[in-house]
C-alpha cells in the first residue's frame, strides 16, 4: 500500500521556494503533499490531525534551528503543538512517530528536498495509517 | 472565568459509545479562554474521535460547532434545526453549559466532554490559578483584594498561620502564602487596621445547603 506523507514546512528552510516545492510534488507525486507556512508557530495541533484523519499516512513539521526563528519562539511553540497533536493521536492508539518536528541544528543547511527525502524514508517505514484500513483516504 | 479540563479520550469514547450520530459541541467563552472547550480543541476532540471510529470501523458521524455560550439560552437556541440530525450531543462547555443545553432538549443525551475546575483567572500563557470560590460574600475588601478563602490553603481569615516561610506556604511551597500577599497590600495602602477585626467563621448556610444558588435582577428581565 502506498504511503501519503505530509510535509509543513517554514518557508524559511533553505531552498524551499515554489519551485522548488513544485520539483518534489513532480518527484514524488501523490505520496507528498507540501504545506509551506511563513513560520512553523503558525501550525496548530488541530492542523496535524486534520491531515491524519484525511489524507496522510504521517505529518511532520520542518522548522528552522533553535534560536533562529524570524518571529523569536515560533518554533519553540511549533515543537509544543507537534507534542500535543502526539497525545491526541496516541491516546487512540496510533503511533506518536506519525506526528513528528524536524528541527534543524545550527548550522544544518540542509536543502527541503535533502530533508523530505529523510523523513519520506523514516515514515515509509511505518505500517499503513490504520485510519484508512477501512476506508477511503479523503483527498 | 470557568477553567476546565478535557475529560481522557478513552472515558469520552466509552461515554459515547452508544450514540451514532454525535454533536461536538464547543464554548467559545471562558472554555475557550482556558484552551480546553474552543472552537480549535473542538475541532482536535472532534477529529481524533473520527480517527478512532474509522479505526475500529464504527459507522458514526461525529460533526462539530461551537456556541457563543452554552450557558445562554439565546445562543443554544441556534441547535434548534439542526439537532433533528443527532442522537448525542458532546459538549465541551462547562458543568454549567452542560446543564444548560441538557435543559433546553430534554430527549437528546448530552455527554460532558470536559472536567470542570475553578474560577480563576490567566495568570499567564497556559497558566491558570483559582483564586475565588464563589462564596457569595466577597470579603476582599478587607483582605486587600486577596481571597484567603480561595488562595490560603488553610482558607485562614485570621492569618496568618506559623507556616508562612519567606513568603511561601507551608502546605504547598510552590504557592505565595496568600496571608503574606494580604499584609503586604494591605500595608501598602495603609489599611492594615483593616486587620484588626476578627473574622468569624463564614456562616456557610447563608448560602449553601438550599440547593443551587440563584441570583434575580428585576431591571434586566423583560
Amino acid at each position: 500500500m502506498e504511503r501519503v506523507i505530509a510535509f509543513f514546512y517554514c518557508q524559511n528552510t533553505p531552498s524551499s521556494t515554489e519551485t522548488d516545492r513544485q520539483m518534489l510534488e513532480k518527484k514524488y507525486g501523490k505520496n507528498i503533499r507540501l504545506f509551506p507556512i511563513p513560520c512553523s508557530g503558525r501550525l496548530e495541533p488541530v492542523h496535524i490531525l486534520r491531515a491524519l484523519e484525511s489524507f496522510t499516512d504521517a505529518a511532520y513539521l520542518i522548522t528552522c534551528p533553535e534560536g533562529t526563528c524570524r518571529y523569536f519562539e515560533g518554533n519553540l511553540r511549533a515543537r509544543k503543538r507537534v507534542i500535543r497533536a502526539q497525545q491526541f493521536i496516541t491516546a487512540i492508539g496510533l503511533e506518536k512517530e506519525r506526528a513528528g518536528i524536524y528541527m534543524r541544528s545550527a548550522g544544518n543547511t540542509k536543502k527541503l528536498s535533502e530533508i523530505v527525502e529523510e523523513l519520506f524514508e523514516i515514515a515509509s517505514k511505518l505500517p499503513p495509517s490504520p485510519v484508512f484500513r477501512y476506508s477511503e483516504r479523503e483527498v | 472565568m470557568i477553567t476546565a479540563e478535557q475529560k481522557p479520550i478513552d472515558e469520552i469514547r466509552k461515554m459515547i459509545a452508544p450514540y451514532k450520530r454525535i454533536l461536538v459541541l464547543g464554548c467559545a467563552s471562558c472554555v475557550a479562554e482556558c484552551a480546553a472547550g474552543g472552537e480549535k480543541e473542538t475541532a482536535m476532540l472532534a477529529s481524533t474521535l473520527r480517527m478512532a471510529a474509522r479505526m475500529n470501523q464504527e459507522d458514526v458521524v461525529i460533526q462539530e460547532k461551537t456556541l457563543e455560550r452554552q450557558c445562554v439560552k439565546d445562543f443554544v437556541i441556534l441547535l434548534d434545526d439542526i439537532l433533528d440530525n443527532y442522537d448525542a450531543i458532546l459538549s465541551l462547555g462547562c458543568g454549567a453549559g452542560v446543564q444548560a443545553v441538557a435543559d433546553m432538549y430534554e430527549d437528546i443525551p448530552v455527554i460532558p466532554a470536559l472536567n470542570t475546575e475553578f474560577i480563576g483567572e490567566t495568570k499567564d500563557q497556559g497558566l491558570w490559578v483559582e483564586n475565588c470560590l464563589g462564596c457569595g460574600d466577597c470579603m476582599l475588601y478587607y483582605f486587600g483584594g486577596v481571597c484567603p478563602l480561595a488562595r490560603c490553603s488553610k482558607h485562614l481569615l485570621n492569618g496568618p498561620c506559623g507556616g508562612s516561610k519567606d513568603g511561601r506556604c507551608e502546605v504547598n511551597p510552590d504557592i505565595p502564602c496568600a496571608w503574606q500577599l494580604i499584609i503586604d497590600r494591605l500595608s501598602r495602602f495603609n489599611a492594615l487596621d483593616r486587620l484588626e477585626e476578627i473574622y468569624p467563621p463564614k456562616d456557610w448556610s447563608k448560602k449553601q445547603g438550599k440547593g443551587p444558588r440563584k441570583i434575580i435582577r428585576e431591571d434586566q428581565q423583560k
